[in-house]
């Protein structure tokens, strides 16, 4: 009679067992969202605060699929869908300047990317095309004289 | 002022192209009737390099900034050169920096070109009328300045105003357009200030520049 009280007893404890294990289970589940942040400027360098951002999704430039504001840093993120993979095209807006950027998202991911030019880039072609002013200016001097 | 691509309907634009191809037509057949077309070329170029330069000139005017234009300028002192030279100065800022567009070439050459004609004219007054004081002469250089400057804002504002694509808040970007514009209203008197200094020096070292 002990014994079997024993032995029952132990068996609801290895029944139970497997059920206290279970309650200390984890589980995760994991989906990614990918975002986008951008942030126009500017050439200055100034932020293009409350800049009006329309973002269309691959294969439908006429149709704005999201609109929004920028911040106050020119900045403005978004989740694309990540079921239309393709090139993103995303226009920015303000006082009649603007500007747009072509974000691929799919198989050639790229982490970042922008548009425009280093300072460095900007002085060296400014000056190659003052040059090409000042030699025609001197060009025609010369005949002149 | 630059006005860069994919602002404006394809309509506009092309028609900018249209009025632009038709004023550097006039403006070659009149300099093709001066005695020796080619004298202006020098001075012509070296003020397209001003000019091209002259865009990256930023002058903060809170909440915006705005930029050194010197349409008023090339007017004045070039006369019928200044549209070619003003639509291949625009032309280099597109290529090169995305300061307007190639689409928009034509609409933005008409928007500060046409101003600068006008300037012209403006500052042709000084031989009508035939009066050869320095503060004539400084005053009508200012208001050449001035006006061509305030005329491609305004046409600019214009166009932008009444083209807002559908997508975007209307009343937003016609409010920063606005702003925008009245920011221009301390950039006349800069350029006009700019091209009154100009002029007193050229008439100063070289009086026969400002003959053309």
């Amino acid at each position: 009679m002990h014994r079997k009280l024993i032995l029952l007893v132990a068996l609801v404890i290895a029944l139970s067992l497997p059920m206290v294990a279970s309650a200390h289970g984890v589980k995760i589940d994991y989906k990614m969202d990918l975002a986008i942040e951008i942030r126009a400027s500017y050439d200055t360098g100034s932020p293009m605060a409350g800049a009006q951002v329309v973002v269309y999704v691959p294969g439908d430039p006429s149709t704005p699929w999201l609109t929004g504001v920028c911040d106050e840093e020119g900045r403005f993120s978004f989740e694309p869908d990540a079921s239309r993979p393709g090139t993103w095209d995303v226009q920015v807006r303000l006082a009649g300047h603007g500007a747009m950027i072509h974000i691929p998202i799919g198989d050639q991911l790229a982490a970042t990317g922008t548009t425009g030019f280093s300072t460095l880039q900007i002085v060296l072609m400014g000056a190659c095309v003052v040059w090409g002013f000042v030699g025609t200016a001197l060009f025609f001097l010369r005949r002149r004289s | 002022m630059h006005i860069p691509d994919g602002i404006l309907p394809a309509a506009v634009n092309a028609a900018g192209y249209a009025a632009a191809a038709a004023t550097t037509w006039h403006s070659l057949h009149q300099i093709e009737r001066k005695q020796n077309p080619q004298e202006g070329i020098p001075k012509a170029s070296l003020l397209t390099a001003a000019f091209f330069v002259a865009s990256w000139i930023h002058i903060p005017i809170p909440p915006t900034s705005v930029h050194l234009v010197l349409n008023g300028l090339m007017g004045a002192v070039l006369g019928y050169y200044a549209f070619p030279a003003i639509l291949v100065g625009l032309f280099f800022q597109a290529v090169m920096f995305q300061h307007g567009g190639l689409t928009t070439l034509g609409i933005n050459a008409i928007v500060m070109g046409v101003p600068a004609l006008l300037s012209h004219h403006i500052f042709r007054l000084r031989r009508v009328t035939g009066i050869k004081n320095r503060a004539w002469l400084a005053g009508l250089a200012f208001v050449s300045g001035a006006v061509a400057v305030g005329l491609s804002a305004l046409g600019s504002l214009a166009l932008i105003i009444t083209t807002i694509p559908g997508g975007l808040s209307v009343e937003a970007e016609q409010a920063s357009a606005y702003a925008l514009a009245v920011a221009h209203l301390p950039l006349m008197v800069i350029e006009g200030a700019f091209t009154a200094l100009v002029a007193l020096f050229l008439q100063r070292v070289r009086p026969e520049l400002l003959e053309g």
